[in-house]
């Protein structure tokens, strides 16, 4: 199964295809190699072949035939390597002087190079080889000067099976290596692929298994991993929205249902009715609100807005929603101000923040102590800008701190101040939309939110 | 608004709505025109001359901000009013660079949409040069950004000015909390509390606290009006 997957893989199919363009030009390297030692060295004997023939030719020029026997019968008595050959014949073939029995039957030509083994021995492909120089000479006589090249062969021989072993040795290497290399990518895919079926049949709480190589692999199934974390977040999301919609949502509904129905069962009295209609538009507007937000933080979450972000000035846009909620805090006695430096700037969107920072400060109104004191602070930070919105209510319990930027989540000590519980996620959409961090303090007494922007305005 | 002219094209595809806003239209004293897609709000748009336009974004056949481009390169005067179903910002601002004269966004309330006509109608209307304007003992002053009743100075910061004078410039009109938003904060989104009213509750106190008469009113389910007794 895994073997079969391995050879269908494309992992495998390049590794081939390399294997191939790499041992084509490996063997033509290899083979280049081959040919030029063996060309070198024959070439070499054939100079010294060459030298010997000249000088030899030279002497018969010199001082004739005599001396030319003479001087081969010197040679082969010691004055030259072993594997020379040399034979003077009469224009008979009869041998004049040498150490070959008779004229090799190949030496035909009047002059040039020949090959021949050594002649009228019985079993031919066991003697030695021999490579000479045989040229007919003035006076009809012919000589040839030649050497034994049976090692040059031999050489030759042994270089040729060296390269084509290694040629072979590289191609079975290059082949069990790719499959065993293919045959891991393939295993690691393949416990992906798993754990994306059982994903699919049974649901998110599965994960790839990492081998804690910390390798490509491991780094590619953490980071689906983090993936399907990220997804099952967002599915518990979706349905505590869905769930938390309906709620809140059949709330009014039923409100809006009951007063209707006893209106229609009871008679027309014009007071009556209006002030039943009033109430079920306003219940109305309280649904439609709810959805406007709903869409309003879904859009923000698409990052479409992002198109149109600009610089401004933070501190400009804190201030005007401290100068709005100036009145709300007065009607509450709570103090509510601003501090920090003059000038904060960040790439945004000025209505977005707005909204944002009026949330902050509408939560810290709502749910911090009447009579208390609200402070927005904007400052410049290394690297980015922080403001932070802090007021001296009675706070947050940590356990719940994870879950106030959901969707509809509403403290229980809060259920039943006015607003829908979408503040906060709207909050944290917009800090998301402008890579702000958000953070939430313990103030004792009270809560600070503080947004971290870390991407200064240029 | 002259009475004359009180003519208004509504160009809205849906018949139920359009048949709504016609019958609420007309029982309100304008005369009506409907228009149920982009081309014949085109030739309608073309062959009158209107008090306001209020013009779908989403039609079958054009879209309504080239429905507006193409009439206003034609020559019309009428402002616009956009009414969209997509309701974000960006979508209504766009609505507006695009030569639209005020927005609203689906569902609307039609006392809202009255209150924008009205608005708009007033603003194609010549504009008052006077710079001291007066509604019963009120009187503001536009160019020294001061307001007193009875000769009486009332002490008010720049934004509660802003709100005062829209209110006075709508005299005797109801102005909804989106509109105060709009065109006192620049704000292009509805914040789900009521910080407009605490707002508009502070203004009236320094506007209305000891006088012979209240000046500022809240209209029930609606928004603010300001006018003086008969």
């Amino acid at each position: 199964m895994l073997l079969a997957s391995t050879l269908r893989s494309t992992t495998f199919k390049l590794a081939l295809a390399a294997i191939v363009t790499f041992g084509v030009i490996a063997s033509a390297i290899f083979a280049y190699v081959y040919l030029f030692t063996a060309s070198f060295v024959r070439s070499r004997s054939d100079q010294a072949i060459m030298a010997e023939y000249s000088g030899l030719l030279g002497a018969y020029e010199r001082s004739g035939r005599r001396e030319l026997i003479e001087l081969i019968r010197n040679r082969l008595a010691g004055g030259s390597p072993a594997e020379h050959v040399y034979l003077l014949v009469d224009h008979a073939s009869d041998v004049l002087a040498g150490n070959l029995d008779k004229w090799p039957s190949a030496a035909t030509a009047a002059q040039g190079w020949t090959e021949f083994r050594a002649p009228g021995a019985p079993d031919a492909a066991s003697q030695p080889r021999f490579r000479a120089m045989s040229a007919t000479l003035p006076g009809g006589d012919r000589l040839l000067v030649g050497t034994d090249i049976s090692d040059l062969d031999s050489f030759a021989a042994k270089i040729k099976a060296a390269v084509i072993a290694i040629i072979f040795l590289m191609f079975v290497v290059a082949v069990v290596a790719s499959i065993l290399v293919t045959q891991r990518t393939v295993g690691r895919i393949e416990e992906i692929n798993a754990t994306s079926r059982a994903i699919m049949q049974s649901g998110l709480d599965k994960r790839i298994p990492l081998r804690g190589s910390h390798d490509e692999w491991d780094r590619v199934a953490e980071n689906l991993n983090l993936m399907l974390d990220r997804i099952e977040t967002l599915m518990g999301d979706v349905k505590q929205v869905s769930d938390n919609v309906a709620h809140d949502l059949r709330t009014p509904l039923t409100r809006m249902r009951g007063r209707l129905e006893k209106a229609y069962h009871g008679g027309r009295i014009g007071e009556n009715d209006q002030a039943l209609i009033g109430d079920t538009i306003a219940d109305l507007d309280a649904v439609l609100g709810m959805f406007s937000s709903i869409t309003r933080i879904a859009h923000i979450e698409t990052q479409v807005r992002k198109g149109a972000f600009r610089t401004v000035n933070l501190v400009e846009i804190a201030s005007e929603v401290v100068e709005l909620y100036d009145a709300a805090a007065e009607r509450d006695g709570t103090d509510l101000s601003i501090t920090g430096d003059h000038e904060v700037r960040v790439t945004g969107d000025r209505d977005l923040l707005f909204d944002a920072i009026a949330n902050l400060v509408d939560n810290a109104i709502k749910h911090g102590r009447a009579g208390g004191k609200i402070v927005v602070a904007c400052e410049n930070v290394d690297g980015g800008a922080v403001i932070a919105v802090t007021d001296d209510g009675p706070g947050i319990p940590t356990c719940e701190r994870d879950h106030v930027f959901k969707r509809f989540y509403r403290l229980e000590q809060s259920r039943y101040t006015p607003g829908n519980g979408l503040g906060l996620s709207l909050v944290a959409a917009v800090a998301h939309l402008h890579g702000a961090r958000i953070e939430l303090l313990d103030h004792s007494p009270g809560l600070q939110f503080k947004l971290w922007f870390s991407t200064p305005a240029s | 608004m002259t009475a004359g002219h009180r003519r208004i094209l509504v160009v809205e595809d849906d018949p139920e709505t359009a048949g709504q806003l016609a019958e609420q239209l007309t029982s309100s004293g304008y005369e009506v025109d409907l228009a149920a897609s982009g081309n014949e709000a085109l030739r309608r748009g073309a062959s009158c001359d209107h008090a306001v336009i209020t013009i779908d974004r989403m039609l079958p056949d054009i879209d309504g901000i080239t429905v507006m481009r193409q009439l206003r390169d034609g020559g019309v005067a009428a402002p616009f009013l956009i009414i969209s179903a997509l309701g974000e910002v960006d979508d209504r601002v766009r609505g507006l660079r695009a030569g639209g004269d005020d927005y609203l966004v689906k569902p609307f309330s039609f006392v809202e949409l009255l209150a924008r006509l009205e608005a708009l109608g007033r603003r194609s209307e010549t504009i008052a040069k006077d710079t001291i304007l007066r509604v019963g003992d009120l009187a503001i002053d536009l160019i020294a950004r001061t307001a007193n009743r009875r000769g009486k100075d009332i002490p008010l910061l720049p934004r509660e000015f802003q709100l005062l004078e829209y209110l006075v410039r709508n005299e005797g009109r109801v102005v909804s909390r989106a509109m105060l938003l709009q065109h006192v904060w620049d704000l292009h989104f509805d914040p789900s509390t009521n910080i407009i009213d605490v707002y508009v509750g502070r203004v009236r106190r320094k506007v209305d606290d000891q006088q012979a008469y209240p000046l500022i009113h809240t209209v029930r389910g609606m928004g603010y009006c300001l006018r003086a007794p008969r």
